[in-house]
């Protein structure tokens, strides 16, 4: 590819940017009703579709007339054949490109085509493969990212895809069954980014019966739905024999602003773990400016 | 117009490229869904055929949402869904039972005791409103889940009907719960209620366009203290006449406990947007049977605390239930139309009724002008009844059947009308037979709760 400098590369930018803005225009026809024809090209390198009908369909919900219609032109126009077959294709971009689009449609029925995408080893592919996921939501998404993170182990993308596309109790009651020792610490942070109320009953149970890396991401993410009733068995986990869990449960209580808890973190500025003294530190601070506040 | 979307990604397609070196194979059809075991199937087909919303679909589609449903158990004491909450699931109860409960400070109320067969999170699911209400798991519940993507995915394709179905009983329920947390905190309704029975001997002549408008001019004077009881076996149609999708039912609740039995039976209560609220007998016809003496009155008991009038449409077949309705009622309403076989209908069951020792100025008799011309004259049928007609409903052309498939009352949208005219004339006597000592008009500041439906937190 020529660089941006010379006078080709300016002149491809040039075309790039024309056809981006005749397609965003395209596009913008269709979901408002005036058109409903499209021509997409998705093997143009400098149009990404995928950000296109991102932008377009940007807060739009499942139901709405806008993403409907767009839905219905990809399909009529065997657009969006084109794009699942683009999900098998060589290229990693193509495939990174073709799971946005579909993402970005909600294209529910393309659940199982992006599914083994998750398992490709070029990274730009599973986080998009995620990331549609994520943006189509529903059990099913879930349940596909809940297998990725199985295979995979804890990974930061698949959790926060996982949090965003879990249906109601769909992460409360994967947390109660039987699950794989690195499954488990992914849901409760899911759970914890999700700050669902219904979550705390589980959280709690696993902060009573967990493991030491699932007491620790029970405790923040108690912290993060901002759960009062969690006070008294965080203020007891400040006391547990592991400093991570200790550190954590610091934290929660400074971000739930639990006054109850200021003796006895005022008693962890004395713990060996310099860590956890600094986390007592912090949520003392956090009650002090609360208090003031309050008044 | 937006068509329906094809599922295009089901079917193999010519020309697919062959996979790339590093992927796995091709993709698995659907992978994403396990083989559901028979009996469970069935089961899950069972629940979303007693759903008022999901039992008039098509089997295929049935079976498709029967495949999505996700089953989930939770402890009883168990939070299901937080008020306020965004939610995208709707949960049909397979077994167990939900409190519903909406927390208006310094107060909780429940507004409703869901039990098999019913389902809830629909407002949120469908509508994209925040859960309206927190629900409880009151007893070990079995729940099936059905997420907005599965719903829009299989009733968006097959069947639109019923996803606006859906969307109406959704909203209808929205505003109930939210009239019923109203309500419940109300302390004014202490007094007991004055029962009307409107019996009608012979189908067709209006008795339940009667009870409906009637029950429509009444809340225009009391709006949410009037309750139409709807015992027109087999068929009680009055929820529908009035727009609203019924869900639950008297007959349903012969099996409560004592302690449920209130929170339960006020929970099936219907609310229309003009004011009148209405409790269907029986949503089938087989379900008619399940209506005893003994539930009438212990719902009687049960609802005059709650209401200040409460309207009974009787039907046509005396029954034991409508005999042991009739010891309860402190007004029977007769409806009579001009047609030979009604008239005499009408004064046999004006016999029965002062066999049953109803005193005569308890009784008032309504001749309802189904045609333009009738076929007997007032005074021919004021001779048959050997006693004056009360009030006269005037021929009203083919408003109550206009009114009737557009789920509207008379008596709110066209009050003009001869029905409502004549359904005016019959609750002003009734105020001046039953008026009592004005009671305080509700006052939504005081929200001290009534006692049976309320919490304190």
């Amino acid at each position: 590819m020529s660089g941006a400098s010379s006078p080709a590369g300016v002149l491809q930018q040039a075309q790039a940017g024309l056809k981006r803005a005749a397609l965003r225009r395209q596009l913008h026809a269709v979901a408002t009703g005036k058109s409903e024809t499209l021509s997409v090209e998705l093997d143009h390198a400098g149009v990404d579709v995928g950000a296109l009908v991102d932008e377009v369909t940007d807060g739009q919900q499942l139901d709405s007339a806008e993403l409907q219609r767009l839905v219905v032109a990809f399909l009529n126009t065997g657009a969006a054949d084109a794009v699942v077959e683009r999900l098998l294709a060589k290229s990693p971009q193509q495939r990174a490109r073709s799971a946005r689009i579909i993402g970005a449609l909600h294209l529910y029925e393309g659940v199982p085509w992006i599914a083994p995408l998750l398992e490709s080893r070029d990274r730009s592919v599973s986080d998009a493969a995620a990331r549609a996921l994520g943006k189509i939501r529903g059990a099913a998404s879930a349940r596909l990212i809940v297998r990725a993170i199985h295979r995979r182990g804890l990974n930061r993308r698949l959790v926060a895809e996982l949090a965003r596309s879990a249906p109601d109790l769909f992460i409360e009651s994967a947390l109660a069954e039987p699950q794989r020792p690195s499954v488990r610490p992914a849901l409760a942070m899911a759970a914890g980014l999700r700050r669902r109320r219904s979550a705390i009953e589980p959280l709690l149970h696993l902060l009573e019966h967990g493991s030491r890396r699932e007491r620790v991401i029970s405790c923040r993410a108690l912290g993060w739905i901002g759960s009062g009733t969690a006070v008294p068995m965080l203020t007891a986990a400040l006391r547990d024999g592991d400093w991570k869990t200790r550190m954590s449960a610091a934290k929660a209580l400074g971000a739930l602003r639990a006054r109850s808890a200021k003796d006895d973190l005022k008693y962890l500025q004395i713990d060996p773990n310099v860590r956890v003294r600094k986390a007592a530190q912090n949520a003392l601070h956090q009650l002090h400016e609360a208090t003031l506040d309050g008044a | 117009m937006l068509g329906p979307r094809s599922n295009g990604f089901d079917r193999p397609q010519p020309g697919r490229p062959v996979l790339a070196p590093d992927e796995r194979p091709a993709p698995q059809k659907k992978p994403d869904r396990p083989s559901i075991p028979f009996r469970d199937m069935i089961s899950r087909l069972e629940v979303l055929e007693r759903s008022p919303v999901f039992f008039g679909l098509s089997d295929a589609t049935l079976r498709h949402l029967a495949r999505r449903l996700r089953r989930i158990k939770v402890h009883a004491g168990e939070l299901i869904a937080y008020q306020g909450e965004p939610g995208d699931t709707i949960f049909l109860i397979e077994r167990g039972r939900c409190r519903v409960m909406i927390e208006k400070s310094p107060s909780v109320v429940t507004v409703a005791l869901l039990g098999e067969g019913d389902f809830f999170g629909e407002a949120a699911c469908v509508l994209g409103q925040p859960q309206q209400a927190s629900i409880y798991a009151q007893t070990e519940c079995y729940l099936l889940a059905l997420d907005r993507q599965s719903l829009h995915m299989i009733l968006g394709t097959r069947e639109h009907e019923a996803l606006d179905e859906l969307r109406r009983l959704a909203d209808q329920r929205f505003r109930a719960f939210a009239d019923a947390s109203v309500q419940a905190t109300w302390s004014v309704l202490l007094q007991e209620a004055t029962v009307v029975g409107v019996y009608s001997p012979k189908g067709g002549s209006g008795g339940t366009c009667i009870s409906l408008n009637l029950v429509g001019s009444l809340s225009r004077r009391y709006p949410g203290q009037v309750l139409l009881l709807d015992l027109d076996f087999p068929y009680s149609h009055s929820a529908l006449l009035a727009g609203l999708v019924p869900t639950n039912c008297l007959a349903r609740m012969g099996s409560l406990p004592r302690e449920s039995f209130e929170e339960v039976l006020l929970s099936a209560v219907l609310y229309h947007a003009g004011g009148p609220m209405i409790l269907p007998g029986a949503l089938r016809p087989e379900e008619a049977d399940e209506v005893t003496p003994e539930l009438v009155s212990r719902a009687i008991e049960t609802l005059r605390k709650s209401f200040r009038y409460i309207v009974v449409d009787l039907g046509v077949t005396i029954t034991d239930a409508t005999l042991a309705l009739f010891d309860l009622t402190q007004h029977v309403v007769v409806v009579a139309a001009p047609e030979l076989s009604a008239v005499k209908s009408a004064t046999d069951a004006i016999e029965i009724l002062k066999e049953l020792g109803t005193p005569h100025d308890r009784l008032a008799v309504v001749l309802n002008n189904r045609t333009e011309k009738p076929a007997v004259s007032k005074p021919a049928v004021e001779r048959m009844l050997k006693r004056e007609i009360d009030v006269e409903i005037a021929f009203d052309a083919d408003r109550p059947e206009r009114a009737a498939v557009e789920g509207v009352i008379l008596t709110l949208t066209n009050p003009k009308s001869e029905m409502a005219r004549g359904c005016e004339t019959i609750a002003a006597l009734l105020e001046a037979k039953h008026a009592q000592t004005p009671r305080h008009q509700p006052d939504q500041t005081n929200t001290a709760p009534v006692p049976a439906l309320a919490h304190h937190s």
